[in-house]
């Protein structure tokens, strides 16, 4: 096996490429899946593993990952033990369950969804050619080949679609959940399209979480938000360590639509997440929001990707990184403000925290811009926590390692307040406080 | 209770604490009083033992331990509260959630029951009626934007709370007006009886008409050039430190 960056690629891809010929032997995916699976193969061999340098990938090292060996998974043992574990209070009536890729009714309960909420799989959905074009070109213009990867191997997913002019009150939960194995890492490659009609406001709150390790999930999701509408959005990744796990987010703005997006990263061996945001039409608003709190070896990547399409839209972006121990995070965003995007507002802001010398992050913010009336802004910290502070707390009889952790969720408060459903919320400050403390006992 | 014995302190290995004894006992309130500069505040972070301060020589012991080689918090839980010349503010940490967190700390030390938000809101807020506290500042995050006398009352607030063996207040009286250095003198009265003591840091003596100390010293240059009783807080009033500090030949 290559030993060194350079000599990636042909042979990592034939690992996808025989993988890929026996899928389409024993899945026998029907049309216009397997159209579909070709063509993003294609795709694949175009784009290929990403080189040292490739832009899309400055900081994600993906030599391990491509150059393993993966099976697709077969036997799914996702019960509904496991998917009670991850219900948040509130969602228990209105819960998607995408499993090792597939959409599970049985394991589902859409019952407080009211019925202006269309839930069905993938599978049904692209009866529609509408459905079946837009997956179509998606494929075709594929920039990321771990996305392409997805797209040569699905045939199933999830659809949802919200009527016009509906307000859903519960939050809708998709929760992927994979198997692992513990014989073999697996692959699944679990897809979400989601359409918003006008006027329509819905929360949607996403989880990735594991039964077992070893796995790679590699998902691609896309919301398309028509005129007026609003998405919530809350995406929390919380793969265990063992695990790869990888998004691309596409995300289609119409007309004063507002899309509001906070992702929460616990990290894993590699997780990485694409955010491809089109600002289509004038007035949308994008507002995008991160934390990350990492520790031990942990991974957490983000790549943004802003295009700036119509005139008088905004967007706003505020990335926070906490790294500890030996972690590593990294965010590479680019705010792209085309021609004719006059009077684009637009905010970039990532504040890293160091919690050890050993830990990692990178922030390359970056913004093109080709319109003249803008007003664009990004910028990046990095710092540790206040020895001031520290003490003041310590004074006060806190121990250091109390101290630290107290200082740490201060910090990521900022985000974890923008979470719009509580519980949620209160379950994720639980966790990232138990896991500060465990870290710094 | 707490017993300094030739200490010599200082920062980056600059000596500005340069040779101080001084034997506080229980039920005593004891005044520092100096010019700026004379290292009263780095005596009071030495004795809270703020890491960037290093002691050079010397002992400190406190209800018979080696003060010195416990770190801050174990000092806190041991009994000895600083008062702050400048509270700092720590945005995003709740104000009571903090409160709770020391309160519970020092009764987790002592094996005592921790209380629930709840229940420890009832002693909050009977605290912040002490200190003259509007309930809103519990929901604010710790010292953030609070004004310089707000500031204060907090540090009062805290020590009110936390029921400390020894207090060191360092300047707690300076901004404050008229009503606020009432409460805080009533706050200080309260905390003392005979198992507490107080050493007050200040440059007033309008602090000392509402709070009696037992004894005032004065420090200059990093030494204690005089102790006397309260009287020596009106000659220093009136006089100044001059007269204090031999002129050099
Ligand atoms: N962190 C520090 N960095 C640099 N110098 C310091 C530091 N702390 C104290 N010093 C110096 O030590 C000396 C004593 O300072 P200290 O704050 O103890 O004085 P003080 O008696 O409390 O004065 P004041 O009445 O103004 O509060 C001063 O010259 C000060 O500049
Ligand atoms: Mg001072």
């Amino acid at each position: 096996m290559p030993t060194t960056l350079t000599d990636t690629p042909s042979g990592a891809e034939s690992l996808i490429l025989d993988l890929h010929g026996k899928y389409l032997e024993e899945a026998r995916p029907p049309e216009p899946f397997k159209g579909l699976n070709l063509a993003s193969v294609r795709r694949f061999e175009t784009l290929k593993f990403p080189h040292p340098k490739h832009d899309l990938f400055s900081f994600v090292n993906a030599k391990e990952l491509a150059w393993t060996r993966f099976q697709l998974q077969r036997d799914s043992r996702i019960g509904k033990d496991i998917v009670r574990d991850h219900v948040y209070p509130g969602c228990e009536k209105s819960v998607l369950v995408v499993a090792d890729g597939t959409f599970r009714p049985d394991l589902s309960d859409r019952s407080a969804l009211p019925s202006q909420v269309k839930v069905s799989s993938l599978r049904e959905a692209v009866a529609d050619p509408a459905i079946a074009r837009y997956l179509a070109e998606t494929i075709e213009s594929e920039n990321d080949v771990f996305a392409a990867i997805n797209g040569a191997f699905f045939s199933d997913g999830l659809y949802l679609e919200v009527e016009p002019a509906a307000l859903v009150e519960a939050p809708a939960l998709i929760l992927y959940i994979s198997s692992g194995s513990a014989s073999h890492p697996t692959m699944t490659v679990p897809r979400v399209l989601a359409k918003v009609g006008r006027h329509s406001e819905v929360k949607i709150v996403v989880k990735y979480a594991g039964a077992g390790g070893n796995y790679f999930v590699n998902s691609t999701q896309d919301f398309i938000l028509e005129e007026n509408s609003k998405v919530l959005y809350t995406h929390i990744q919380a793969d265990p360590f063992e695990s790869w796990s990888f998004a691309k987010d596409r995300v289609h703005l119409n007309r004063y639509s507002r899309f509001h997006g906070v992702n929460v990263y616990s990290g894993c061996k590699l997780a990485r997440r694409h955010h491809e945001v089109h600002l289509e039409d004038s007035g949308a608003e994008l507002k995008l929001d991160g934390v990350s709190v990492l520790t031990g070896r942990e991974q957490a990547h983000n790549l943004v990707r802003v295009h700036h399409e119509a005139p008088q839209c905004a967007s706003a972006q505020h990335f926070k990184n906490i790294v500890n121990e030996s972690s590593r995070s990294s965010f590479d965003g680019s705010v792209i403000v085309n021609k004719g995007a006059q009077l684009t507002n637009s905010d970039q802001l990532i504040n890293n925290l160091m919690l050890s010398d050993d830990a990692h992050a990178d922030s390359k913010p970056n913004l093109m811009i080709y319109a003249d009336d803008v007003k664009c802004t990004h910028g990046s910290t990095v710092g540790q926590l206040d020895e001031e502070q520290l003490f003041y707390l310590n004074s006060r009889g806190l121990s250091q390692g109390m101290a630290k952790s107290l200082l740490t969720r201060s910090f990521a408060e900022s985000i974890l307040g923008e979470i719009q459903v509580p519980a949620v919320a209160s379950d994720l400050r639980g966790i990232l406080s138990k896991k500060l403390e465990a870290d710094h006992a | 209770m707490l017993e300094i014995k030739d200490l010599h302190a200082g920062f980056e290995g600059t000596e500005i604490v340069k040779g101080i004894s001084l034997t506080v006992n229980k039920g005593e309130i004891h005044a520092i009083m100096g010019p700026n500069g004379s290292g009263k505040s780095t005596l009071s972070k030495i004795l809270a033992g703020h890491p960037s301060y290093e002691a050079m020589g010397g002992t400190v012991t406190f209800m018979g331990k080696d003060l010195l080689e416990l770190s801050p918090d174990q000092r806190a839980l041991e009994g000895i509260f600083l008062g702050f010349q400048y509270p700092v503010e720590v945005p995003g940490v709740n104000n009571a959630e903090f409160l709770r967190m020391a309160y519970n700390a020092k009764m987790a030390r002592q094996g005592k029951e921790e209380l629930d938000p709840l229940d420890f809101d009832d002693i909050l807020d009977e605290k912040m009626k002490l200190v003259g506290m509007d309930p809103k500042y519990k929901d604010r995050s710790l010292n953030e934007g609070f004004s310089g006398g707000e500031k204060k009352k907090n540090e009062i607030l805290q020590m009110a709370v936390l029921q400390p063996k020894l207090a060191i207040l360092d300047e707690t009286d300076s901004g404050l007006d008229i009503d606020a250095l009432r409460v805080v003198a009533n706050g200080v009265n309260k905390l003392v009886n005979q198992d507490n003591a107080i050493i007050l840091i200040t440059h007033y003596q309008r602090l000392l008409e509402y709070v009696k100390p037992h004894y005032v010293h004065v420090l200059s240059k990093g030494k204690i050039v005089k102790s006397g009783d309260k009287s020596l807080a009106l000659d220093l009033e009136a006089q100044g430190y001059d007269w204090l500090t031999p002129i050099p030949k």
